[in-house]
């Protein structure tokens, strides 16, 4: 073994007696526990959750979609459901960023007869921006007429359309943000009802336990055992496709994992040491619940909500494909997809705008809740 | 299981026959006499329960489904099923055979080089595809590969046979797989990373395996039976993702069936749809149930679930 | 004692640390110790201390966060802390075995418990099927496990905790290791299943002239067991010396601590636990880490780190108590009382 010493090692004798008073102060025997103050469990987790950047960008995306989805429909002079038949179909046209040789409003006319551009009362002046792929077939010569399609269509210069019109010359900007308002109401609406049916049906199973809990269990059980996509059809055709009947629909089943996760919490906090003994000193039931049990259950609870938004944000884009969604001529972000669709192939940036906002919601609300679950609980995240 | 089914039937039976309006009331040239003889011909004259009395004994003895009264009037519900289920089955087994393999795969390498860029990149992809809703990618697929570049048929081919079948389907079969596989990945990744921290992975090592011997030995054997798990959930979702994409790339299938016999209201049909789904579903559950006892010995020797 | 010999492992000042989300947990520091050949070296301390993390570097198994900052691990002339993963396999199981604390986990629950022992001889050692399996049900056997040939095909969950600590033992010994490295083999069992597998580590190490470094936080189980015992605190030896030195001329403070901790069945007198916990190792503390803890710290101690001073040949202590110019402190009178007792009881004994 090396580094070992004699006790009298000269390379020791410099230190005095003085060095070798005993420290025999009871104070200090236990170790110093941590020197800060103790900061609250939500400050904590709001700390943890504020150092991952993912969650934070994640953040800030939701929050400018909640945000135009609050004023976007304000920001233009169409209504949601202003047809204009002279406006139809128009590519977007952001005046903003046309310098920069995007959404300028232009569109490509394939096999366009060469000798026809020069007709003005076709192409009006200045709707000709390029001309591509001159060919000769059958003895015409065709080309690809790339046109400023407002001018095309003989529309002032002044006119725009931020994300373009539909079928109906409805300005889909404001259509695709009233769109994005209604998929959230529906989601956030659906999931805090899921919260809450789950939150009451859990609690009772839990804090009652014994054969109500049988019997509650036994009960989400079946309903568990059913397909989704058969509970909210089933739902929906009874109760008709509204916006309280989709809302409901979402949450039909949605509240059972909700439910289980709460119960799961009583089980475990009911026999901790605090709540027998808040038990013990008299604390009548519902008191009981509510003080001690349920703030624990905080963080999953928010956890499982934030997961819960994207899946129903889907679901209702889901139906509205599958024609059980909202109604026309309200918008949604399912509305506005399943008609994208439908001229996708034609107009493909009727398709763009919502496909790219719903991916954000769902990739945003995603990592939101990944980031929300590690900040509540840090020990499911490893050392590594 | 059986009860479960008895009570989705029932409550399938009777919200669509307690649905407001008549099924022929958009029928307006029908004269009222030839609507007695069809209310009549269906048991519709008969009071509910009677009628759903006459539906499940049919349904059982004679494993009659009805007759689809709008959209293929006449034809027994029955035959129109076994015209689209293989179509639908097709789609969605292939999906769920390929994701289980590809995410498998991927989920090992992440797992094994846990925290390098493969890592991470595969980390990155996961979040994407199980985020973004299939019919997103089933959108841009159609547009891209096969209206853009035409390397794939942009609708199914009905008439096509073999490989052309299989090529026509190919879009709609990756649209389908890319949330499974990413699903499939994560919870992969995380069995596998949570088991090669696991006690027995270390004796395995310290008794002289090597590292891919103990990863394939123990650890993937051992993330796999879990797997179970998730396998029913992402059918599911298989099968109702396969319905959107039935439609964008107008397959013939029941996800199509059963959009238009709601929008024909062809009632029937809408009910043999459902059930059908609801069958699909208990059936995976069994099949994993049982897949459980066979790769668990903790189940199949003890008799009992794992804690 | 073996004393003169060259010892077969050798680790010295070696250091391991881990990077983790709070900063470097600096959980071996400076680790050194020799191992004799057919010795049994205990080394003891509080869980966290790094005992377990001391062994998982001698064995390159440590978890891919941690990694060794200093010092060597000698065996056979090599130095085991240089080692790549590839050239541990000549290592692990055929040279130096492991037993784990919890049998419970250590088995996979999914495999049959005689192709886990087989294993480690088709793979390691390319012997075949047939043999591996004679093999395996002679060491089942020899582990003392009645009925080997239905046991052979049992799982893990069909089998009694000190079953599986007895077939963990089996896969160590499967392919005849020099040293026997057990890592509180016995802390997950039942007290009367604790005294049985004590008894086989006895035995094997006596029929097979193992070594064998027994790794404990209980002093008491090692008391008929280790011929020297180290005792490890913070990730520091803190006292070394042969059986008789630890139980009998304790040194250290933590040691006193300890002892005074071990339950005495005799006179069923109240333990004494150490007041406090461990230090946290992102930073250790300045000078001597037990201080805090310690009833008889000194000045000095929280200003620098006490030196191992040797006492004796065989026994070593790193305490400023044993420095000329420390005041003379004796050790616990209720200790001092218990180890009289025992020193005469075993004269008693001997007699
Ligand atoms: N993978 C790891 N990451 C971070 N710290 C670790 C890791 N493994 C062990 N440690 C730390 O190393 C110290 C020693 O652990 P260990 O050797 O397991 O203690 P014991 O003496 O009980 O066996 C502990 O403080 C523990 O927290
Ligand atoms: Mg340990």
């Amino acid at each position: 073994m090396s580094n070992v010493y004699s006790p009298t090692d000269p390379r020791f004798a410099h230190l005095g007696p003085e060095k070798f008073r005993l420290r025999q102060t009871d104070a200090v025997l236990l170790d110093a526990k941590f020197e800060t103050k103790p900061i609250g469990f939500f400050r904590d987790a709001a700390m943890r959750f504020a150092k991952s950047k993912i969650s934070i960008v994640a953040l800030i995306a939701i929050s400018i979609i909640g945000f135009m989805a609050i004023v976007g429909p304000y920001m233009t002079p169409y209504g949601y459901n202003d047809q204009n038949l002279d406006y139809i179909n128009l590519p977007p046209k952001i005046p903003a960023l046309a310098r920069f040789g995007i959404f300028q409003g232009t569109r490509v006319l394939q096999n366009r007869r060469v000798d026809a551009l020069s007709d003005t009362s076709r192409y009006p002046e200045g709707s000709i921006i390029r001309i591509d792929n001159r060919r000769v077939m059958g003895g015409v010569e065709l080309c690809d007429v790339t046109v400023d399609y407002y001018r095309y269509m003989g529309i002032d210069d002044d006119v725009y359309f931020l994300f373009g019109t539909d079928y109906l010359g409805r300005d889909l900007w404001t259509r695709v943000w009233r769109g994005t308002r209604v998929s959230l109401i529906i989601a956030i609406v659906s999931v805090i009802c899921n919260v809450s049916i789950g939150l009451v049906y859990g609690s009772i199973a839990g804090y009652y336990g014994g054969s109500i809990d049988m019997t509650m269990m036994r009960i989400t059980e079946i309903i568990d055992a059913m397909p989704d996509v058969v509970v909210v059809t089933l739902f929906i055709l009874y109760f008709g496709s509204g916006l309280i009947s989709i809302i409901l629909a979402l949450a039909v089943k949605n509240w059972i994992g909700t439910a289980r996760m709460i119960r799961g919490q009583f089980y475990r906090f009911k026999n901790h040491e605090y709540v027998l003994a808040a038990r013990t000193l008299g604390a009548n039931d519902a008191r009981l619940m509510f003080r001690h049990i349920l703030p624990n259950s905080i963080g999953p609870i928010i956890t499982r909500a934030m997961i819960a938004i994207p899946s129903a944000i889907f679901t209702e884009s889901f139906l509205a494909y599958i024609g059980l969604g909202i109604r026309a001529p309200e918008s949604s972000i399912g509305v506005l997809l399943s008609e994208g669709q439908k001229v996708l192939l034609y107009y493909p940036e009727q398709t763009f705008f919502p496909a790219v906002i719903i991916s954000i919601l769902m990739i945003g609300f995603n990592l939101l809740s990944n980031g929300l679950r590690d900040a509540f609980d840090p020990t499911q995240r490893g050392t590594e | 299981m059986v009860i479960t089914l008895f009570i989705i039937i029932t409550i399938g039976f009777m919200v669509i026959r307690l649905m407001p309006g008549s099924m022929y009331a958009d029928d307006a040239d029908m004269t009222a006499a030839q609507m007695e003889i069809l209310r009549a011909k269906y048991h519709l004259d008969k009071p509910i329960p009677v009628q759903y009395g006459i539906f499940l004994r049919d349904l059982v003895l004679k494993g009659d489904w009805g007759t689809s009264i709008k959209m293929y009037i006449g034809v027994p519900v029955f035959d129109v099923l076994k015209m689209k289920i293989p179509v639908s089955m097709y789609n969605n087994l292939f999906s769920l055979l390929i994701s289980l393999p590809i995410g498998v795969l991927l989920g090992i390498i992440a797992a094994v080089r846990k925290n390098s860029i493969v890592d991470y990149t595969t980390s990155f992809m996961v979040v994407i595809f199980i985020s973004v809703p299939s019919f997103i990618f089933a959108t841009l697929l159609q547009y891209y590969a096969a209206f853009r570049s035409g390397w794939f048929p942009i609708i199914y081919e009905a008439s096509a046979t073999g490989f052309a079948k299989l090529h026509s389907l190919t879009l709609p079969i990756i649209a389908l797989s890319l949330g499974p596989i990413a699903r499939v990945t994560r919870y992969l990744r995380a069995e596998l990373a949570e088991t090669i921290n696991s006690d027995f992975m270390l004796l395995a090592r310290t008794k002289g395996l090597t590292e891919a011997q103990a990863i394939l030995r123990h650890g993937i054997r051992n993330s796999l039976v879990p797997l179970a798990n998730v396998v029913i959930p992402m059918f599911t979702h298989i099968m109702s993702g396969s319905m959107v994409i039935e439609r964008i790339f107008s397959i013939p299938g029941m996800g199509g069936l059963m959009v238009s016999s709601i929008n024909n209201t062809d009632y029937p049909l809408t009910l043999a749809v459902l059930i059908f789904y609801s069958v699909v579903s208990l059936v995976t559950v069994l099949v994993v149930d049982l897949a459980y006892g066979v790769i668990d010995p903790r189940i199949r020797i003890g008799g009992r679930h794992i804690e | 004692m073996v004393e003169k010999e060259r010892p077969i492992l050798s680790v010295d000042d070696l250091s391991v640390s881990f990077r983790t989300y709070g900063g470097r947990v600096q959980a071996v520091r400076g680790v050194s110790f020799d191992l004799y050949k057919g010795e049994t070296l205990a080394i003891v301390g509080e869980s966290g201390s790094g005992k377990s993390v001391t062994i998982k570097a001698i064995l390159g198994v440590l978890p891919k966060n941690g990694r060794i900052d200093a010092g060597s691990i000698l065996y056979n002339g090599e130095d085991l802390a240089k080692f790549r993963e590839k050239d541990f396999h000549k290592i692990r199981g055929k040279k130096i075995s492991l037993v784990f604390q919890d049998p419970f986990s250590s088995l996979n629950p999914i495999m049959i418990v005689g192709k886990q022992i087989t294993e480690a001889l088709t793979l390691s050692l390319g012997m075949d099927k047939d043999k591996a399996k004679a093999r395996a049900l002679e060491l089942l056997h020899a582990v003392g496990i009645p009925d080997p040939e239905t046991r052979f095909y049992q799982y893990p969950f069909q089998l009694s905790g000190g079953m599986r600590q007895r077939i963990v033992i089996a896969i160590a010994l499967a392919s005849d290791p020099e040293i026997l490295i057990c890592d509180e083999p016995t802390t997950a069992l039942d007290v009367t299943i604790q005294a049985r597998i004590l008894d086989l580590i006895k035995e094997i190490k006596a029929q097979r002239k193992l070594s064998i470094i027994f790794i404990t936080h209980d002093l008491g189980v090692v008391a008929n067991m280790a011929d020297r015992i180290a005792v490890m605190y913070a990730g520091k030896i803190v006292e070394m010396g042969t059986s008789e030195d630890i139980f009998y001329r304790p040194a250290h403070p933590y040691t006193w601590a300890l002892l005074s901790s071990i339950p005495d069945l005799d006179t069923k007198e109240e333990l004494v636990s150490i007041p406090g916990s461990p230090p946290n190792m992102i930073s250790p503390p300045k000078g001597d880490a037990f201080a805090v803890r310690n009833k008889y710290a000194l000045e000095l101690d929280f200003e620098e780190e006490p030196p191992m001073f040797r006492i004796s040949d065989t026994h070593f202590a790193a305490t400023w108590l044993l420095h000329p110019n420390a005041p003379k402190v004796e050790m616990p009178e209720i200790l001092a009382e218990r180890i009289r007792r025992y020193a005469e009881e075993k004269l008693a004994n001997a007699r």
